[in-house]
């Protein structure tokens, strides 16, 4: 009954988003990744000599540090920046540049719903930008479930407040594939795995496979939009 | 490669170089300023600027706290500045650095001490209740110059900012009552003028100095001074802290270029906050339930989903209003929306067709209404009713 939500949106659209390449100038890498009100915007600064106390300096390591948007720094930013350290951890190529230390720098510009996923887009975007190696993208989407088991994908923020549980979900990017058949498809889902969840509230195992079959539905559509996003180049670049 | 970057000599030989020939590196006069541009975000009292390559984001919040012993009936007006490492790789993450407390203080005693905000009108109950407004400075990007940037980003926050209206009620008075921006229009700060940044930068001895140095020219300078000046010619504050030497006549020149300077910027950010605050007054809908006082009918039925019956209810209530008001507005606008209220209307009633064009305009266009201005529209309905028709077309 509930199928139309409070933005006028179905359960399975997500707001339209969009990727703003390169918007700081000192910066090397830098994206702005806006979804609906959600506004994040990442700078990733190149390797830099040296890794801090504590980190492994046979590898690359990559530190994190969010700036909210009003307040003092608290639990809640320190647990989106381990969380977004150990996700771009796992898709940065940390062996090429052993014994450096990669910042990634989060500012949120606003903030209506979903915001880990918007920044951890952001992330990404920047540090291809920046032209870091990575292994594959990260494309990250938030689910909620609401009452009945229905899934809705994109949640705003009056949908967070009022949803008795919710997921953000972090996939590698979609492989392009050939040909679009049904069973192709089927196995190259099986392949990919799942990065980073993080859940809020209580939630069955069925509701929370729902979650992941959808969000792996739409993560195809933003993997899309990042392709063709992240591929658009002046000839000469390297 | 270092952290800090540091010119090189080459680098520093150029620069000082050209300007002994009035040549900056980017191509201005000495006494230009970078291209200004102001956005606004989708919350009230959110502003980005962007000075050239500098960028600054500024947020404006609030919150009812108890104020200070000595000053029972005034509001407080915080600043915080963070020098985000995202804007230059020497910015360390953490505490902040001299020049952060520096560009804080400065514009701190700009805004506070010249009393641009009325901190006596934040106050709610005397020595109980009182807002305390909070700006945040979030320095993205360093191209130079950040003192006048976030200068202009806590003005345009601030006009921009919305707090909630509260009453005071209850048993004995003392109890507030915060209202849902929802239910009650949260209300602007009272600003009494804009006390705007201009900083300057002294080469060779003191006797170069250019205005808005990028931050080449500022690893390269030999002294820095900022003026705050408001559009009056009022110096609200003045920053020269160690470096060169200069005459005092030098400074005295300054402060008249910054006075010129600080007029052309608080015209531009009067500019854009009225065009910004105009968009989204026009983009609001209230939607009132259909039993409302006389005076707001005409309110309602420009905003509700055009039904005939509707309509019809509303106009045997406000017929006489909307006779008073929307007299001279139908001449200019019947001609070019003939086409489209005629399929959606039915009466012919004069009345009703004015105000139905309204409405019917309304549903034509979900995000334009006339709704809160309708009234105000009536005292200068041609020029409002004008700009609306290359929208509508």
């Amino acid at each position: 009954m509930e199928e139309i939500r409070a933005d006028g949106r179905n359960p399975n659209q997500l707001r339209p988003f969009s990727c703003t390449r390169n918007p700081l100038d000192r910066a090397h890498g830098s994206a702005r990744w806006a979804q609906g009100d959600t506004i994040v915007l990442a700078a990733v600064y190149g390797p830099k000599p040296g890794t801090r106390k504590g980190e492994n300096p046979e590898k690359a390591s990559i530190e994190v540090v969010w700036k909210p948007m009003t307040g003092q720094i608290g639990k809640q930013e320190k647990e989106y920046e381990m969380t977004l350290k150990r996700t771009l951890q796992s898709i940065c190529l940390l062996t090429v540049h052993p014994n450096t230390t990669t910042s990634v720098i989060l500012q949120v510009v606003g903030n209506d719903g979903s915001l880990l996923p918007c920044a951890i887009n952001a992330c990404c975007a920047a540090l291809v930008f920046a032209g870091i190696p990575l292994k594959h993208l990260a494309v990250a989407i938030g689910c909620g479930v609401l009452e009945d088991g229905e899934v809705i994908l994109d949640t705003s923020k009056a949908e967070e407040q009022q949803l008795k549980s919710f997921a953000h979900l972090v996939f590698p990017n979609s492989r392009k594939s050939a040909s679009s058949k049904a069973a192709n498809q089927k196995e190259e889902d099986s392949e990919q795995g799942l990065i980073t969840s993080i859940t809020h509230g209580v939630m069955s195992e069925d509701d929370y496979f729902n979650c992941i079959e959808r969000g792996l539905a739409a993560s195809s559509r933003i993997s899309d939009f990042m392709r063709t996003t992240l591929q658009k180049q002046a000839p000469g670049d390297a | 490669m270092d952290q800090r970057w540091r010119p090189t000599v080459n680098e520093r030989d150029f620069i000082e170089r050209a300007l002994q020939s009035d040549l900056r590196v980017d191509g201005r006069r000495p006494f230009d300023f970078r291209r200004l541009k102001i956005l606004f975000g989708r919350e009230d009292g959110s502003a980005e600027v962007q000075l050239g390559d500098t960028r600054v984001m500024g947020y404006v919040t609030s919150q009812l706290v108890q104020p200070y012993k000595d000053r029972p009936n005034e509001g407080t007006l915080a600043i915080f500045t963070e020098f985000s490492p995202m804007a230059d790789p020497a910015f360390e993450p953490g505490r902040p650095g001299e020049s952060a407390i520096e560009l804080g203080r400065v514009i701190d005693r700009g805004l506070r001490e010249s009393r641009a905000i009325d901190t006596e009108s934040l106050c709610v109950v005397a020595g109980k209740h009182v807002w305390s407004v909070r700006v945040d400075l979030h320095i993205l990007d360093n191209g130079g110059n950040l003192i006048d940037a976030a200068n202009i980003a806590a003005l345009a926050a601030l006009s921009t900012f919305r707090r909630p209206e509260c009453t005071v009620g209850g048993e004995d008075g003392q109890q507030v009552t915060v209202h849902d921006p929802e239910v009650r229009d949260p209300l602007p700060l009272t600003i009494h003028h804009l006390p705007i940044a201009v900083t300057f930068a002294y080469f060779g001895e003191g006797n170069i100095m250019v205005i808005d140095p990028t931050y080449k020219e500022e690893a390269v300078m030999g002294g820095r001074m900022t003026a705050t000046i408001n559009s009056n010619g009022d110096v609200c504050a003045i920053q020269k802290a160690g470096g060169e030497g200069v005459m005092s006549s030098v400074i005295m020149q300054c402060l008249r270029i910054a006075s010129v300077k600080a007029a052309d910027i608080t015209s531009k950010i009067k500019n854009e906050v009225n065009s910004y605050t105009s968009a989204k007054a026009l983009q609001k809908v209230k939607r009132l339930p259909a039993s409302v006082p006389k005076k707001d009918s005409i309110h309602a039925a420009a905003m509700k989903e055009c039904t005939d019956g509707a309509l019809e209810m509303q106009s045997a209530k406000a017929s006489s209003d909307v006779q008073k008001i929307i007299k001279e507005p139908p001449s200019v606008v019947k001609d070019n929306k003939q086409e489209d209220v005629e399929p959606m209307l039915t009466e012919c009633n004069p009345e009703v067709k004015s105000e139905s064009m309204l409405s019917a305009g309304e549903s034509n266009e979900t995000q334009e209404t006339i709704s809160p201005k309708s009234l105000r529209d009536a005292v200068k309905p041609k020029h409002k009713r004008k700009k609306k028709q290359p929208i509508k077309s």
